[in-house]
């Protein structure tokens, strides 16, 4: 492990086939010296990535043998728990956990709460890119990822949802073939983006303290992204983020109540540039929203503008807002619900994640048998809860 | 021949019982019971020697102080998933010139189905001697005096790893006590609670304690299957936890109060009202969503016994009824959600088999304990279909 990887503490996991990919791809973007592991319940997948010289933990083997889930996220989650404690040994020296993911899959949707709850309890922060599924790929893999996403929103310190609907709202015409890999080249564009401005130096830097600072009080995201080259590179650039589909077109910008903005660029990048998209973003975005801003120079981006932009609407809610009463039924009011027309937030949820998630009982997994030997009954275990593993929604 | 007190030990996973009982008139009497919480384990296994044998200490305590005696030597009950029950067969040709099984041969048919090699990190704590089968004639009990050339007898052998017994065995030590037997949960909790003509009719027990379920089914007098599933009370306790996110503590004084093993569904609109800890602003829940926790556990736990029973091809032996022991036993309407599952009539079990337990609030708790001392009365007796037995009782009190 070199200095530098020691120094940030980051490490990007990508869960399941699709996560894989993206993590794949992101580590190809950004080249050595990032810290990368791969999990999956399919050793198809984790061949490639150690074929790419990335570090693998293959989940469930001995329930699976290797061949992965077949879309059932209960041998996922199961398949999670049996390999637990190898995952968490490869976590020596991180702080911060970015995972992705693709919801909809046996894998990315059982197992990824499962991990993220135990590296939460292993007092690591973690930030979770989770793409839903195409509306295309059917409703069996949209309600899974509509049940998983409460469930790692409730222990992610930040959940960033990326529906993949959103990326091609005005372009229909893609090939339904070429749409996931345009979709996930997207993706690990973003992610790389935002990568590279936590760890190679820049001019005005952000810091890995800064996000860590953020997500842990950040809730969920958006993530968008934007680049521009040639003259008038700076506003093209931020038009180019406004426009972006994952972040509505900007509306989830002007609703945002802190922003993060990388500013990649190469080394001729103007002062004046960096205050015109300061400036063209302040007066897009809501009053009081809290910027955090840094930039990479890099030679590679010569000539050009790269922005990429998490935006928290819940942020200061999360922080300022007295938490309501437990009769009060209606979600936070300043700030919208940030994401509620595209998954259903239980009523309350974001309520207890604020007031002391550290403390509370995850809503899956195994509780106070979380140390000792499993149950296990024809293929389940009996230790995680009757009616999380039966899918019985409460009456809240 | 008297018999001296004899003591037993149950380090429960919710709670410790020990209890002391004397031979009177024939019956036995349980003289003193001492109950305390225990720490330290989990699933019915040790998980913390050192919390566990204060646990012990203090329900011994309590013991010593109601029945005047101080003890020194226990019968330890012993429960956990790793208890598991095998058939095996012994063969005898009957050679002798008459045909006539003596007691000889029963002896050596005995000893043939017991020679049964287990793996070295297993230990028997039972065998059970169940029927003959005289030539092609089965469900003999009592085969002494007949005729026949082949006799065949089908034993049980009930047995547990041996580093989990052990464990147990080594936290009553370290209490300062000398474990003189082991028995398995299951078997003291049928002594206790189950009558002759039960037996005969065909029963299932099951003992509904906070770590393990135990079960023992009877037919025709004789024990044909058994075992400990590693779910107990403590699993419902935790999922309530997980479920409303509440503290163990208050999940488990929540299924106690308000807990149902069936939706209520006169009450199904009811809220309750969580008492918070200062700080923290009240909270309340649906009813309906308490139960619904609670029987998708329930309805599980006991399906896994019907399957089990079911594999062994018992469950049209024992249409007799399903008798309840242990504290869970106590949670409301399981009783009715038993007699569902296994449409069968289905009631609390109490201690019928001993006296002395008459004034306890929840008897079907302290089944497995008394039928424990019931344990130690016969096989120091030596009468038991129980079999055997280190049987060295003698001093194995001091007043």
């Amino acid at each position: 492990m070199n200095q530098e990887q020691q120094h940030t503490g980051l490490l990007l996991l990508g869960v399941g086939g699709g996560g894989c990919r993206l993590a794949t791809s992101v580590r190809a973007a950004y080249g050595e010296g990032l810290r990368v592991l791969c999990v999956d319940t399919d050793a198809q997948p984790l061949r490639t990535a150690a074929g790419a010289g990335i570090p693998t933990v293959l989940l469930g083997g001995s329930r699976l043998s290797g061949h992965g889930t077949g879309g059932d996220a209960i041998l996922g989650r199961l398949a999670a728990q049996d390999d637990l404690e190898s995952l968490c040994a490869q976590m020596q020296d991180a702080r911060t956990v970015v995972i992705l993911t693709s919801l909809g899959g046996g894998t990315g949707g059982g197992a990824t709460p499962e991990i993220i709850k135990a590296l939460h309890d292993m007092g690591l922060a973690t930030i979770c890119f989770a793409t839903r599924p195409f509306a295309f790929e059917g409703d069996i893999r949209a309600k899974l990822a509509t049940r998983v996403l409460p469930l790692i929103e409730e222990t992610a310190d930040s959940l960033i949802s990326i529906p993949l609907d959103d990326l091609f709202s005005d372009a229909r015409e893609e090939m339904l073939a070429d749409a996931i890999q345009v979709a996930e080249g997207l993706i690990s564009a973003g992610v790389t983006l935002l990568w590279r401005l936590l760890t190679k130096p820049g001019f005005i830097q952000l810091d890995p303290e800064r996000l860590h600072a953020m997500v842990l009080t950040g809730g969920n995201a958006r993530l968008g992204f934007g680049s521009a080259s040639g003259a008038d590179r700076a506003r093209h650039a931020v038009e180019a983020l406004k426009s972006c589909s994952l972040l509505r077109k900007g509306d989830s910008l002007a609703k945002a109540s802190a922003v993060m903005l990388g500013i990649l660029a190469g080394p001729d990048l103007r002062l004046a540039e960096i205050g015109e998209v300061m400036d063209a973003l302040r007066g897009h975005a809501k009053k009081g929203c809290l910027f955090e801003m840094g930039t990479v120079l890099d030679a590679q981006y010569e000539g050009r503008i790269d922005l990429v932009a998490l935006s928290f609407e819940s942020w200061s809610a999360a922080v300022n807002q007295p938490a309501p009463t437990a009769k009060d039924a209606a979600p936070p009011t300043a700030a919208e619900p940030p994401v509620a027309d595209t998954f259903p937030i239980q009523p309350g949820s974001r309520r207890s994640r604020v007031k002391g998630s550290k403390l509370s009982f995850g809503a899956t997994g195994r509780g106070k048998f979380r140390d000792v030997e499993p149950t296990l009954h024809e293929g389940q275990d009996l230790d995680v809860p009757t009616y999380i593993r039966r899918g019985i929604i409460l009456e809240r | 021949m008297a018999i001296p007190p004899i003591a037993a030990l149950e380090i429960g996973t919710s709670r410790t019982v020990v209890c002391v009982g004397e031979s009177e008139n024939g019956r036995v009497k349980i003289t003193g019971t001492g109950s305390y919480p225990t720490i330290g384990v989990r699933k019915g296994q040790i998980s913390d020697v050192t919390q566990a044998r204060t646990s012990v200490e203090t329900a011994m305590k309590l013991a010593e102080k109601q029945s005047d005696v101080s003890i020194w030597q226990v019968l330890l009950a012993l429960s956990g998933g790793h208890i598991t029950a095998d058939v095996s067969q012994g063969v005898l040709t009957i050679r002798s010139s008459d045909y006539v099984i003596s007691r000889d041969h029963i002896e050596e048919v005995t000893e043939n189905a017991k020679e049964v090699h287990f793996d070295a990190d297993r230990q028997v704590l039972h065998t059970i001697t169940q029927t003959f089968t005289v030539d092609d004639q089965p469900g003999i009990v009592k085969p002494e005096g007949m005729r026949c050339k082949t006799l065949k007898l089908n034993i049980m052998a009930v047995h547990g790893v041996k580093s989990r017994i052990e464990n147990a065995v080594n936290v009553a030590k370290n209490a300062g006590l000398d474990v003189v037997d082991v028995a398995f949960s299951g078997v003291c909790a049928a002594l206790a609670a189950l009558t002759a003509e039960q037996k005969r009719n065909g029963v299932v027990l099951i003992d509904l304690g906070g770590g393990t379920t135990n079960y023992i089914a009877y037919s025709n007098d004789v024990v044909v299957a058994l075992g400990s599933v590693a779910v107990g009370g403590d699993h419902i306790t935790n999922d309530i936890a997980l479920a409303f996110n509440i503290p163990q503590n208050n999940a488990e004084e929540l299924k106690r109060r308000e807990g149902s093993a069936l939706i209520d569904t006169e009450n199904a609109a009811e809220r309750i009202t969580l008492k918070n800890a200062v700080g923290f602003e009240e909270r309340t829940l649906s009813c309906k969503a308490l139960h619904t926790v609670i029987n998708a556990r329930m309805n599980e736990t006991l399906c896994v016994v019907r399957t089990r029973l079911h594999e062994a091809g018992v469950l049209p032996h024992v249409g007799g009824g399903v008798v309840l022991t242990g504290g869970g036993a106590y949670l409301r309407k399981v009783t009715e959600l038993a007699q569902r599952i296994f449409g069968a009539p289905c009631r609390i079990g109490v201690p019928v088999n001993v006296d002395g337990l008459e004034q306890e609030e929840q008897p079907a708790a302290l089944c497995t304990a008394a039928g424990l001392v019931l344990y130690g009365h016969m096989t120091y007796e030596d009468r038991g279909v129980l079999a055997p037995v280190k049987n060295i009782f003698k001093g194995l009190f001091r007043r």
